[in-house]
């Protein structure tokens, strides 16, 4: 401890060069934080996906309809808990550019254990008890004013039975929805009313989905539901939200080869760097190092005292760095919503820029250490 | 005259003086090459999408969509599109008949070749006389599909791309099996595309309406003409639309990521390389103290030593630049990325190339900044005073 004020001031010995270093890590380990952040936040997602609630839509298209007729024979299958029939439909409030998705579910017992909602009890009850309820976003209170009571026309391209395509509902509640996808203007409906309802495509649904009691059953189930369909008009595609996650974030992964080569590029030419600048700082240095080993420090004093000055710069420069990311990651996390940086990219962050610090310091400090004191006095590696 | 003479007489000296320090001159080289290497590759993939964009978009089609919708997604019933095949101003095909295109399109479910990953790509319904609408459509393989069969023409990149897209290979779509029976060249355009019936196509999904309507005209002045035909009819609710404005807003958005991902990357390690070509260049201009305060001692003037300094600078950056590009080229030229279910061939041109230059020039001079100033400033007496 007693010596940090002598690795300190070797460290302000040319307060301009270590500047520059400190600024040249900040800036590497800041492009890091925001690339990998958002690599693993990607892969993070992923894996917050559930892996036990399927999604049967028809094999040819994710919006394809199937028939509601399907529903007891996917509800046979072995390890399906609960099958709740989804319809989707586009509207608009007031004025064309504001548009909103309309989520027609059925609330069967159980439902939302096949859903990522949020709903509040006496919602979903309210819900279930008058048909024409619409539980909204959250957000979609905030944004048109609308409250519990209300009365809220909607215009859709779907028309009724009596030719009209105005729609209305009546709030009941709000909810929040923590899935990927779920960053949408969007409310739920009765689906029986609105089947009921509506003119043409009447006992069609977009998708089903299934809740599976055992998640490790969910590859077994979604298998056999495709295979009762197999060959009918109606082929279905059985997959859980995980994979639909995987495939829609898939794009992202692609770009991971390109993300690994910048990454690579940003530490090649920092290391390359800093090593140089440190080479030519201890060579400046040999003769207060040769003094310094005339008072009586070792050659592995001298040694430590090297790798400590670049460990200090390099992890205040990173952490820095680091810091900084986190602060700009939202602007870079727009492309997928919900998006945040995992702690573990500065957890590697950190520990690159021990190795980074060992590496680059690691040739100038054998060479400060094995330095002879009578040529080091004298300039002389 | 003077000036010239005692700038090349020191970048002499200072060039020669680099062999002494190579370890410096390539720090500013690695910095360099790789920042741009950084920017050329991303930038390839923005320039490389806007090239397939656009390369079969032409001045005289035009696009219609129901008011206030995107087309391709719009719903235009059969009565209102035939309306259209009155208006003037439209160019007329091999058989005398306007050249309007009524398309519908829908996605259906494909597999990666390869990977055999899922994906799913538009299949769009045309009228046949998209032969007489797209003149560079060439037929590689096989033939035309015939109306109200269940047969489809696939785009050249479509078999690079997905399984099962070889002539005669089938699919099932609702149980119906549609052939492939034939394989065109698309020119530029690197998208996957599928033609077939729109009538076929449209009754297989139970669609009664086209998702838009593709229009040549007689000649691309004739647009405005045709627009006011168009708002004229009351039986007509549609947008007109430029080709080119219709695909700017279908990738406005990638384009936007792309950009912004190229730029935000390129600047951060543009900024890394600078301040490592500053501490590089502060380094070597250090190590000429005794030189710089010799020559200043014999007259040479401050101007010289600056602009001498600054050049030695830019000299290091530019084989970076050049060395960056070629990385990227070599590395990424011709690859097929998909990031966000797009597919795109990098293309890194010599615009690209130009630009990654001006880019480490831009590196060069703000590094040298610094270090050429000290460098003219270094007091005569004290650093000779030093030896």
């Amino acid at each position: 401890m007693k010596f940090l004020p002598l690795v300190w001031s070797g460290i302000w010995r040319k307060p301009g060069r270590t500047v520059l270093i400190f600024l040249q890590v900040c800036v590497a380990f800041a492009l890091f934080g925001v690339l990998q952040g958002l690599k693993t936040g990607v892969e993070r997602l992923i894996s917050q996906t559930r892996a036990d609630v399927l999604l049967v839509h028809g094999s040819l298209a994710l919006f394809d309809p199937l028939p509601l007729s399907l529903l007891e024979q996917i509800k046979s299958v072995p390890g399906v808990k609960v099958v709740a029939p989804v319809e989707l439909f586009g509207a608009t409030y007031q004025s064309p550019d504001q548009k909103l998705g309309v989520v027609a579910v059925r609330p069967v017992e159980g439902w939302l254990s096949a859903f990522s909602f949020t709903i509040a009890p006496e919602y979903v009850e309210a819900f279930r008890r008058l048909r024409t309820a619409a539980i909204i976003r959250d957000r979609l209170a905030k944004k048109y004013g609308w409250k519990i009571g209300d009365h809220i026309p909607l215009l859709s391209k779907t028309a009724q039975k009596t030719g009209s395509t105005d729609w209305a509902f009546d709030v009941v509640g709000t909810y929040d929805d923590s899935d990927l996808g779920g960053s949408g203007d969007t409310l739920l409906i009765n689906y029986d009313y609105f089947d009921e309802a509506r003119l043409a495509d009447t006992g069609t649904v977009k998708h089903f989905k299934v809740a599976i009691a055992d998640p490790a059953m969910a590859a077994t189930a979604a298998d056999e539901i495709d295979r009762r369909f197999a060959n009918s008009a109606n082929e279905t595609r059985t997959e859980s939200m995980r994979e639909l996650a995987q495939s829609q974030l898939q794009s992202i992964g692609d770009l991971n080869f390109l993300i690994r080569s910048i990454v690579g590029a940003v530490f090649v030419a920092l290391l390359f760097a800093t090593a140089t600048m440190m080479m030519q700082s201890i060579r400046e240095r040999l003769p207060e190092l040769g003094v310094l080993k005339t008072l009586g420090f070792t050659d592995a004093a001298v040694f430590v005292f090297i790798l400590a000055e670049a460990l200090v710069i390099f992890m205040a420069a990173a952490a820095g760095g680091l810091g900084l990311a986190l602060t700009v990651f939202p602007l870079a996390a727009k492309i997928v919503p919900g998006l945040s940086m995992p702690l573990t990219v500065v957890a590697a962050g950190l520990a690159c820029a021990v190795f980074a610090a060992i590496v680059s310091a690691a040739i100038p400090a054998i060479l400060a250490a094995r330095s002879n004191i009578v040529a080091a006095l004298a300039g002389r590696p | 005259m003077n000036f010239a003479r005692q700038f090349l007489a020191l970048l002499r000296v200072n060039l020669a003086g680099l062999v002494e320090r190579p370890t410096s001159a390539l720090t500013i080289l690695v910095g360099v090459t790789c920042a741009v290497g950084a920017l050329v590759s991303m930038l390839a993939m923005g320039t490389g999408a806007r090239r397939q964009e656009l390369g079969n978009v032409r001045a005289d089609h035009v696009i219609l969509g129901k008011t206030g919708e995107r087309p391709g997604q719009s719903d235009i019933p059969r009565d209102e599109a035939a309306a259209i095949l009155g208006l003037p101003g439209i160019s007329k095909g091999s058989a005398g008949e306007p050249i309007v295109v009524f398309e519908s399109m829908t996605f259906i479910e494909g597999r990666r070749r390869g990977t055999g990953a899922r994906i799913y790509f538009p299949v769009i319904g045309v009228t046949p006389n998209v032969t007489d609408y797209l003149p560079e459509m060439r037929f590689t393989e096989g033939r035309m599909f015939r109306p109200g069969l269940h047969e489809l023409i696939v785009g050249g990149s479509c078999g690079r791309q997905f399984a099962g897209f070889n002539l005669d290979d089938t699919r099932l779509i609702h149980g119906v099996a549609w052939t492939v029976v034939g394989r065109f060249d698309e020119g530029d355009a690197q998208q996957c595309v599928v033609y077939g019936d729109v009538d076929s196509i449209m009754s297989a999904f139970k669609s009664n309406t086209y998702t838009s309507v593709a229009v040549m005209l007689r000649s691309a002045s004739e647009f405005g003409a045709f627009r006011g035909a168009v708002a004229a009819n009351p039986a007509l609710h549609l947008d007109v639309l430029h080709e080119s404005d219709v695909v700017e807003d279908e990738f406005k958005q990638l384009n936007a990521i792309l950009y912004f991902a190229a730029y935000f990357v390129g600047s951060i390690m543009a900024l890394g390389a600078t301040l490592g070509a500053v501490n590089s260049l502060y380094a070597i201009v250090d190590s000429r103290r005794r030189e710089l305060a010799t020559v200043r001692a014999i007259g040479f003037g401050p101007g010289p030593i600056v602009v001498s300094v600054l050049v030695e600078s830019v000299l290091l950056a530019i084989p970076g630049a050049l060395l960056g590009s070629g990385l990227a080229w070599i590395l990424f030229n011709g690859l097929a990325a998909s990031p966000f279910g797009y597919s795109i061939r990098l293309a890194v041109t010599p615009a690209l190339v130009g630009l990654g230059i001006l880019w480490a020039l831009g590196m060069g001079l703000l590094g040298g900044m610094l270090p050429a100033v000290r460098a003219a400033r270094i007091p005569v007496t004290t650093a000779l005073r030093a030896i």
